[in-house]
């Protein structure tokens, strides 16, 4: 299921004092598969251009095409669209309403149409792919779990429509670090294992070097860089440009590299980076630096 | 889909026009004596003498009409209800019958109350939604504070009385943005809120109104426990950083708000034999 973006515009209250332009001419292609990192500082763009992907913002110029649909096609069928594209919002709250997770995960799928042992075999299944235990969390109340918790159940509600496409809107924002390790965990598995293309709008540039393929960056409204991650990193004075950071790993690398280390112009996560280290102190090449 | 593209009730429209510049009593006062001549107005000369009046402010304000009917389109439905029931249910004895259809009987009176009675509410909102259009919420609550400050002495907590009905005005727009936020996200998980029956149509609202009310209550608390953090203890004792002042434009206003309702109530006199 292809996204075809061409020279998509989008005024937030246009036709009012407060009009503002949000996306000005944004062109992308996002094929089967890819995981894409979606990154821009805040106001952007980010959520205004990927709540086009599933048609909750239909254009206003230009054209959004996902899997042959035409989503300002008025004859377009968006609610079978909204299954295909699964959109996680940043706040769970949002989301969650019913009693228990088991009745919240088993909206979507009802919504579909769908019998009962259909509905059933789909919500333990998607509890499951979040790494929640079936038996134990089914009947549990949902205001009484924590934040990390209540994610993945807003993810696994998600799941349950059996989505291609998944478009996560910096989901691990406000996480403590275990939560945050647990959500990272079960995205990485859902693009490796169920083969997901995975939209990834984050604000930490760490979880984006760490798992994107591709990182498409936005600003004010167009797109700036569109590029595998490691050339995307590459070019750091561009991103700090626009008011992004750098990954903590590369900032290490860098500082490494002004010591006398060898290091590559991207590290993008702690295992290369380790491994770079590695080969630096086996070669001797800093020997003289220390002594 | 965007639903706080409509609302104008409670947004400010910075500005530069006379209006905007008025002290924030002459202009509460001037919404207080319009919204109760419009109690009094019953003939259609009246009200088309109001409808050139409020014109006429929105313009100098420099509001694009457009924007200040948009926040009417979504109470379209209610006054629709409001005008159906007043066609329908209001009589009076020497009224002429239009029609009759079962227990139903539509009279030339309740043709008319229907009618002023959703040309009231329409004014009602107009006015309103003039005042905060041009009125910062800051001067609003001052204007609103030294207005009830007399009020004090019979005992009436007018500081936490303004602060309870700005904090009101402000949520509108914050629950709307909630509101917004949290359709899309039971959108996205495929309901069609315009399909079904009436019934099913409701039961789709469940999943929609349950966490707004559960985040409403959320931030309410939060707000409270922000505002003990600074301690926020009622109106005693509170200064203010900014003292307002009543200059030239404010007299000039004056003279034509007392005109106008000279005129309006010569008219309402006038016009009173009627129903």
């Amino acid at each position: 299921m292809p996204i075809e973006v061409t020279d998509l515009c989008f005024s937030y209250k246009k036709g009012t004092p407060f009009e503002k332009e949000v996306l000005q001419g944004v062109t992308l292609h996002i094929e089967d598969g890819e995981f894409v990192g979606l990154i821009g500082p805040t106001q952007a763009g980010k959520t205004t251009l990927a709540q086009h992907f599933n048609a909750l913002f239909i254009p206003q110029q230009g054209r959004v095409i996902v899997n042959n649909c035409d989503t300002a096609d008025k004859n377009a069928d968006l609610i079978r669209l909204r299954h295909d594209v699964g959109y996680v919002f940043q706040n769970p709250d949002y989301q969650l309403f019913a009693a228990t997770v088991g009745e919240d995960i088993a909206f979507g799928p009802k919504n579909q149409g769908l019998k009962s042992p259909e509905i059933i075999k789909r919500v333990s299944r998607a509890m499951s792919q979040v790494g929640l235990d079936y038996t134990s969390f089914n009947d549990r109340d949902i205001f009484a779990l924590s934040g990390g918790q209540k994610r993945r159940v807003a993810i696994a509600g998600v799941l349950a429509c059996r989505p291609k496409i998944l478009v996560l809107d910096d989901i691990t924002a406000g996480l403590d670090p275990r939560g945050r390790e647990e959500i990272l965990k079960v995205i990485r598995k859902l693009h490796s294992e169920e083969k997901i293309t995975i939209i990834f709008i984050s604000n930490s540039m760490d979880e984006v070097a760490e798992l994107a393929e591709r990182i498409i960056v936005v600003d004010r409204g167009r797109i700036v860089k569109d590029d595998n991650t490691r050339q995307v990193f590459r070019k750091t004075a561009d991103l700090k440009a626009i008011g992004l950071e750098m990954p903590e790993i590369m900032i290490i690398a860098e500082r490494l590299s002004s010591c006398g280390y060898n290091m590559p112009d991207a590290v993008l996560n702690l295992e290369e980076a380790l491994q770079k280290i590695a080969e630096n102190l086996q070669e001797g090449q800093v020997k003289k630096h220390w002594n | 889909m965007e639903l706080t593209r409509n609302i104008t009730l409670g947004v400010y429209l910075p500005g530069e026009t006379a209006i905007h510049r008025l002290d924030p009593r002459t202009k509460i006062i001037a919404a207080t004596m319009l919204i109760t001549l419009l109690l009094f107005i019953k003939s259609y000369e009246a009200y088309g003498f109001f409808l050139i009046f409020t014109a006429g402010i929105i313009v100098f304000a420099g509001i694009p009409l457009s924007y200040a009917l948009c926040g009417l389109k979504p109470m379209l439905p209610v006054l629709l209800l409001m005008w159906i029931f007043q066609f329908f249910l209001y009589s009076t004895p020497d009224a002429n019958i239009l029609f009759s259809w079962w227990i139903f009987t539509a009279t030339d009176a309740g043709l008319h109350m229907g009618n002023i009675i959703t040309l009231r509410v329409l004014f009602l909102f107009t006015v309103t939604t003039i005042l905060t259009l041009t009125t910062s919420i800051v001067n609003l609550t001052d204007g609103l504070e030294s207005l009830l400050k007399p009020l004090r002495k019979i005992g009436l907590p007018s500081q936490e009385l303004v602060m309870t009905m700005i904090i009101a005005l402000r949520f509108v727009l914050i629950l709307a943005e909630e509101l917004d936020k949290i359709i899309k996200a039971q959108m996205a998980r495929g309901v069609a809120f315009d399909r079904g029956s009436f019934i099913q149509k409701t039961r789709k609202l469940f999943p929609v109104f349950l966490p707004l009310f559960i985040n409403a209550f959320k931030r309410a608390e939060e707000l409270i426990v922000a505002m003990e953090a600074r301690s926020y203890s009622g109106g005693k004792g509170r200064t203010k950083m900014k003292t307002l002042h009543m200059g030239r434009v404010d007299l000039g206003a004056g003279l034509i708000m007392l005109l106008f309702t000279i005129l309006m109530i010569y008219i309402i006199i006038s016009a009173a034999p009627q129903i």
